[in-house]
């Protein structure tokens, strides 16, 4: 059983992670991005093919974070740009009916130009101990990466950006009454969900494959994870994603695969139904 | 949605027409029906040879009925729907799972699966009105629903088939079996739920609906029960959907969990109205012609074809807020109506 | 400073003020007073760049800023404070004041003069801005407003929600400000508020100008006193 929850915490960070993303995102621009897992998936392989290329390991880590934030900051600053213009429900239509077509089109070119491509991250080295389970190194990597973004993430909350970009959560026109530019905040936030897509894709691919197909899981996931912790926040996606990634591997070992999806989806649609404002979102 | 200035929208405007009134004369309202429905049927005397291409031709029959239903409830009452396969799916597998492994006679396990599907729908819609939920919530739950029967049908395997699917017993040895025959019962029913969506444009059910998408908070001060008319769109809505798919797993003989799965049947639904038109009454109908012969055009495309689907949302949802077809439609209108006053 | 020219703007197509012509020159309090409905908050807004503007011209410092969007305008030392606030309410006063300094870094002189003019302020530094009381909000907003060290306050409405004595001390504050040199444009409905504090004074009525002048001149003319100050 500790073994499990373990792996559910390793699991759960990086389920955090990604949920950022997809929860900051939200937040800022009121966009639920729907594309969000092609992001990761894409970075995943330019990894691969950069890897394969024979460059280092940092290169081609760094390669796959530049593809996906670049990626988001087109997306921001192309298509989004109709759907900033809407206000309130017409523009959350537009923008997920919009990010849905994106997806398709990354989603296609990857499986059309990689038809069975996936990143795999082997780590070597003996298992290491941990609280008396034997844990893989890739876990231990993918862990330590993740609490080291994390803290990053919160650190960025107490800085002038940082503070800036919560502002435009807040309250946007009060944002812009102190001389804050919202896109530019806006685009930032996107190419940084880019970024946090691809690092997940990354660790993830530490312990296990991460196929050209696994887009709509990504994003399915991350919405999950952002839904359960509260759209907009940010603290809230961490404790969501530990929390769904530990019941996610309990209920994988004890139950199956196929229950432990519905009991994820479950939780994000008990949460819209019981507590729409997730964890630690803010109360309407 | 943006006010119409003028009379360019006339009562006339209905089948293509966005946010319209429906024609006052039952003849007017009823005609675009009635000329579909003539149209169609001669398809058969055209494609009826070919085994393949009548399949296609249900198929788009199909995908018509699931955008009427999709309309009944997005596009009149604004709830995002996102688990119209899901909906059909419960029709499908519930009929062939109580006809081949229950052995209730076909007829009634179909009813009683569209029941299922019926309540299912209706549910949804009741909760997303009692707890408020705004449409990008009632989509995410929906599309949680959508998601998660596709999972159980995956994980069910001894019940339904798991990823293999199931081969169907009962009713490809009847009529259903048959393309032809098949196809006409299709046509039939897609007709039927072009009916009942017009007919309920015209009732006062209908007239709630609209005010309800224009301005819910009016809708309500003027004493729309706007819960009830969102409900009641969900279970007739649903229970189109329930029987297409039940109807539709008899016929083809066989279902599998892709059948009625989200990418494959609620984005093609999307796309198919996004060109002809959300909430309108041929919408359904123009946009499965062309996405029927779209899809086969580009059958040789491979992937490529998913990448061509997703310019197509892309650039209509852009372009055009409610549909292609009807913008373009409204622009003919204003075009000729301009030509006629200055005449 | 400020020189609006012929502006014109309105939600929808249809303008709420036509033909505004409005000047405000350095260290001076200008009022635009008018009732509910005249157009003050449209007024204002289309100077911020929070709704576009169909005609006119608006010139800060000499430069032409009309239709800038507002983070520019912050940025070129014009703050408003909307009556609606629009504070971050989950955060702290003092991230609020913090903030209000975007992008410069924030001077611990500027947030104790913030905090010397509403001492309350201080006392409640660490609570989150939504928990505070209306009267307390409004000191907020004009707080984070001033700690970019703006050339232009514009206060939109300042009385709103105010017990008359919170009122009476805003403005108070609003007139230790002039003397620090603040150029202030107030919109506002309570006149005598208005016109205890500014030196000119513009009367909004159905979005036009109808009349200017000192302030003193305002009190006196009989139309304004009829209209706004309730003698016969």
């Amino acid at each position: 059983m500790k073994a499990v929850v373990l792996d559910g915490i390793v699991l759960g960070l990086q389920f955090g992670l990604l949920g950022v993303g997809m929860t900051l995102v939200y937040g800022l621009g009121g966009v639920l991005n729907l594309a969000y897992g092609q992001m990761a998936v894409l970075a995943a392989m330019v990894v691969a093919v950069t890897l394969g290329a024979g460059a280092p390991a940092l290169v081609a880590s760094g390669a796959g974070l530049l593809a996906a934030a670049a990626a988001g900051v087109v997306l921001d600053r192309t298509l989004m740009r109709p759907v900033y213009r809407q206000r309130g429900e017409h523009r959350v239509l537009l923008g997920l009916l919009l990010t849905l077509g994106v997806a398709f089109v990354i989603d296609g070119l990857l499986l059309w130009r990689y038809p069975s491509g996936a990143l795999r991250l082997a780590i070597g080295g003996e298992a290491v101990p941990i609280l008396g389970v034997r844990m893989r190194v890739g876990s231990l990597w993918a862990t330590g990466i993740s609490l080291a973004v994390a803290a990053l993430l919160l650190g960025f909350r107490a800085t002038t950006p940082g503070r800036a970009a919560h502002s435009v959560i807040q309250d946007e026109v009060g944002a812009r009454l102190v001389g804050i530019n919202p896109a530019a905040v806006r685009t930032f936030i996107f190419a940084a969900s880019g970024a946090l897509a691809a690092l997940v894709a990354q660790t993830r691919s530490m312990t296990s494959p991460v196929g050209v197909t696994a887009g709509f899981d990504f994003t399915i996931l991350a919405l999950i994870v952002a839904v359960v912790g509260g759209l907009g926040s940010v603290a809230g996606a961490f404790l969501a994603g530990v929390l769904l990634g530990i019941v996610s591997t309990v209920s994988a070992f004890y139950i199956g695969q196929y229950i432990t999806t519905i009991v994820l989806l479950a939780a994000a649609a008990l949460t819209i139904v019981l507590r729409p404002r997730g964890l630690l979102g803010r109360s309407p | 949605m943006t006010a119409e200035p003028d009379a360019a929208v006339d009562a006339d405007a209905a089948p293509l027409g966005v946010s319209a009134r429906p024609p006052r004369s039952l003849a007017r309202a009823y005609w675009p029906i009635v000329a579909t429905g003539a149209v169609l049927a001669l398809v058969p005397l055209w494609l009826g040879d070919s085994r393949l291409m009548m399949g296609l031709a249900i198929d788009a029959l199909v995908f018509g009925a699931y955008a009427v239903a999709f309309n009944v409830i997005f596009g009149s009452t604004n709830q995002l729907f996102l688990c119209v396969g899901a909906l059909a799916g419960v029709g499908g597998y519930g009929s062939v799972i109580l006809a081949d492994r229950a052995g209730l006679p076909m007829v009634v396990a179909m009813l009683l699966a569209t029941a299922v599907a019926t309540a299912l729908g209706g549910l949804l819609s009741w909760v997303a009105v009692r707890r408020s939920l705004d449409v990008i919530f009632t989509g995410i739950v929906t599309l949680a629903f959508s998601l998660s029967f596709a999972n159980l049908l995956l994980g069910q395997r001894e019940l339904t088939g798991g990823e293999t699917g199931l081969v169907v017993s009962a009713g490809p040895d009847t009529f259903l079996g048959e393309r032809v025959a098949a196809y006409y019962l299709f046509l039939g029913m897609l007709v039927a739920f072009l009916v009942v969506f017009r007919a309920l444009q015209r009732s006062h059910v209908g007239w709630a609906f609209r005010a309800l998408r224009d301005n819910e908070l009016a809708a309500e001060l003027a004493g729309v029960d706007v819960a009830r008319y969102r409900v009641y769109a969900g279970l007739v809505g649903s229970a189109m959907l329930g029987i297409t798919g039940a109807v539709f797993a008899h016929s083809d003989g066989f279902i599998s969990p892709s059948t009625f799965e989200f990418g494959h049947v609620d984005v093609r639904v999307l796309v198919m109205l996004a060109f002809g038109g959300l909430g309108t009454l041929l919408g359904p109908v123009l946009g499965t012609v062309v996405f029927a012969v779209l899809d086969e055009v580009l059958i040789d495309f491979g992937q490529f074809r998913t990448v061509l689907y997703g310019l197509l949302i892309i650039a209509l949802f852009l372009g055009f807020k409610r549909g292609a077809v009807p913008a373009v439609a409204d622009l003919v209108r204003r075009l000729l109506a301009r030509r006629s006053r200055s005449s | 400073m400020l020189e609006v020219a012929g502006l014109a703007a309105g939600y929808l197509g249809e303008n709420v003020v036509e033909g505004v012509d409005v000047e405000v020159g350095a260290g001076q309090a200008v009022a635009i007073i008018g009732s509910n409905g005249a157009g003050k908050t449209t007024l204002f807004r289309a100077l911020c760049g929070l709704l576009p503007v169909s005609a006119g011209r608006v010139r800060f410092d000499g430069r032409d800023v009309t239709g800038q969007p507002t983070h520019r305008l912050a940025r070129a030392g014009l703050a408003y404070v909307p009556a609606e606030r629009h504070l971050f309410p989950g955060m702290s006063v003092r991230e609020n004041l913090l903030l209000g300094a975007y992008p410069k870094r924030p001077q611990a002189a500027t947030e104790q003069l913030v905090f010397d003019l509403f001492p309350r302020l201080q006392e409640r530094r660490g609570q989150p801005a939504g928990s505070l009381s209306g009267g307390e909000q409004q000191m907020l907003a004009v707080g984070r407003a001033l700690m970019s060290r703006p050339r232009l306050l514009m206060l939109d409405e300042p009385s709103t929600g105010l017990a008359p004595k919170l009122a009476r001390s805003a403005y108070q504050a609003l007139q230790s400000l002039k003397q620090t040199g603040v150029t202030l444009l107030v919109a506002e409905q309570q006149v005598p508020l208005a016109l205890s504090l500014a030196d000119r004074g513009y009367v909004l009525e159905n979005g036009r100008i109808r009349l200017q002048g000192a302030a003193a001149e305002l009190e006196r003319n009989p139309e304004v006193r009829r209209a706004y100050l309730g003698v016969a």
